[in-house]
């Protein structure tokens, strides 16, 4: 039984939905959610952690709709790690990670900040005391104060330096709570995400075994995304389609930017099984023969 | 078109970038790489003069001009016209009223420029974007399409280089494909020539010819960007490979 689970949820902000009717189990292993810019992975987030009602469908935490679930249970379950600005600037960090323990394990503080490999001592500091990985510690200390089993983690890394974030991704990897990941850095989902699911336009497009996806990508999308990334000593970036075209009102939502386009593709495909993976495209077999 | 000797630029004595050469030619692309606070962006500000409250030692000559001996005037014959500077987010920098026909033909009659519809039409496809857009408000486009309306007016401009800080950082991996599949273009095609800096050493090393590693206002390492990325000989270029993901 996966801990948290999204059934046919569609969710959005005031009457316009950003997400559109997505299915997805979280699962054992780290699960990735990979977008651009407003393709809804954070408003996925969100309603995972229980801060968005859906508009329709539900999200599963455990056997109960968590829309009436035991909320202290649930908290004490599913922590978030957002990027690191989410520290009170005025607080000291060592309290506000004592925040998130009851009295009695206040004494915990050292030992959570030695989990996430920081001195003890720095407990005394403010946020603006430290530097932008060391804030990104405290917050990853302060979500595991309650032991977690599942870490919501919202581009963890993307504001850091290299060298800042490798270390982070070390830590994280290392941590043997289950966890969601949101982010644009396709290297980052490799490293820390057994299982992803590609979002475009608040729809999953492709989802399976991370290595498959990004090895032998079934979707338009996901191959584009791949062969976008620049790659160490690599041939340039290629831009494959249109990126800057915008979402298709009906019908397969990226067929205004798909190379691939053809007459079919202005009825919306369902996602079906293809090598391994579930895939939304009519052209996944071309897709997959060329990638 | 570059050529920079000894530059040093201090706020408030404290020194924060210290370059002992860099050179850049016509058609050529040298990456200034580094983390946070390594100093690539005031060397990129420095070269046209725009480290205001410094104090520059050195020597920068840029288009045959010295820039830290040049008069006002003289550096704004080279800003922009002949040198001009592509930052992370343009759009911060375009007037929000004004559309972006208007706001290029305004630049092109400063510099004394010729400013009719075609000029205007051959720089917006110079660099893929469709002429329409320029009837449009800057917050009607996208960052993508911003980033390329500023590289757009650097052509209209005639620029022979163009100094980018960071112009893909914000954008997302297939528009920053698109965005430098234009420069490499223009490269090719009009012998730019560009300095790039940038913190991504993958982007890099699949366009730069050169490249300078900084570290805490240092320059640790240089040279061609195919040896220095495969086979770097300082240990914090070493460190800043192995952290890619």
């Amino acid at each position: 039984m996966t801990l948290l689970r999204a059934e046919d949820v569609t969710l959005g902000y005031g009457r316009t939905p950003v997400v559109h009717g997505v299915t997805l189990d979280l699962a054992e292993g780290g699960t990735g959610l990979i977008g651009e810019s407003g393709s809804g992975k954070t408003t996925l987030a969100r309603a995972f952690l229980g801060l968005l009602t859906p508009m329709s469908g539900n999200i599963w935490y455990g056997t109960q709709n968590l829309r009436k679930a035991d909320r202290k249970a649930f908290r004490a379950d599913v922590q978030p790690v957002f990027q690191a600005e989410s520290l009170d600037p005025r607080m000291r960090v060592g309290r506000s990670i004592a925040e998130a323990l009851p009295r009695s394990g206040r004494h915990r503080v050292p030992e959570l900040l030695e989990q996430v490999g920081l001195a003890p001592d720095l407990a005394t500091r403010r946020p603006h005391e430290l530097s932008g990985g060391q804030r990104q510690r405290v917050v990853i200390a302060r979500a595991l104060a309650v032991r977690p089993r599942l870490l919501i983690l919202d581009e963890p890394t993307s504001a850091l330096d290299v060298t800042v974030q490798a270390r982070i991704l070390d830590l994280l990897a290392g941590l043997d709570t289950e966890r969601l990941l949101i982010t644009h850095n396709l290297a980052v989902v490799e490293r820390l995400c057994r299982t992803s699911h590609v979002l475009f336009a608040g729809r999953v497009v492709e989802s399976g075994p991370t290595a498959d996806l990004l090895g032998r990508p079934a979707h338009p999308y996901t191959l584009a995304l791949r062969d976008a990334v620049p790659k160490l000593g690599g041939p340039p970036p290629v831009a494959r389609g249109r990126a800057e075209a915008r979402p298709a009102p009906s019908g397969c939502p990226f067929r205004l930017r798909c190379p691939l386009a053809a007459p079919q593709c202005e009825r919306a495909p369902e996602p079906r099984e293809v090598a391994g993976r579930r895939v939304a495209c009519h052209r996944a077999e071309d897709v997959l023969a060329g990638s | 078109m570059i050529e920079v000797r000894d530059l040093q630029v201090a706020y408030g004595g404290r020194v924060v970038a210290r370059v002992p050469e860099l050179d850049l030619r016509a058609g050529e692309c040298v990456a200034v790489v580094g983390e946070s606070g390594s100093g690539k962006s005031t060397t990129l500000l420095s070269l046209l003069g725009l480290t205001e409250g410094a104090d520059v030692s050195g020597h920068v000559r840029v288009c045959g001009v010295d820039v830290l001996t040049a008069t006002p005037r003289e550096l704004r014959a080279i800003r922009g016209a002949r040198v001009a500077l592509v930052m992370q987010s343009p759009q911060a920098a375009l007037s929000p009223t004004t559309r972006l026909g208007v706001l290029m033909r305004r630049a092109l009659r400063l510099h004394g420029l010729p400013s009719g519809e075609r000029v205007l039409a051959e720089a917006a496809e110079a660099v893929m974007l469709d002429p329409g857009i320029l009837r449009r408000y800057p917050h009607e486009i996208s960052g993508g399409q911003a980033q390329r309306f500023a590289i757009a007016l650097a052509i209209a401009l005639g620029a022979e280089a163009i100094l980018a800080d960071e112009p893909t950082s914000a954008l997302d991996v297939t528009v920053q494909a698109e965005v430098v599949g234009v420069l490499r273009r223009l490269r090719e095609e009009r012998g730019l020539a560009l300095l790039l800096v940038s913190h991504d050493l993958a982007l890099v090393s699949t366009i730069a010819d050169r490249v300078l590693v900084m570290r805490d206002g240092t320059v640790v390492e240089s040279g061609p960007a195919a040896e220095v990325l495969s086979r770097p000989a300082h240990p914090y270029t070493r460190e800043l490979l192995e952290a890619l993901p």
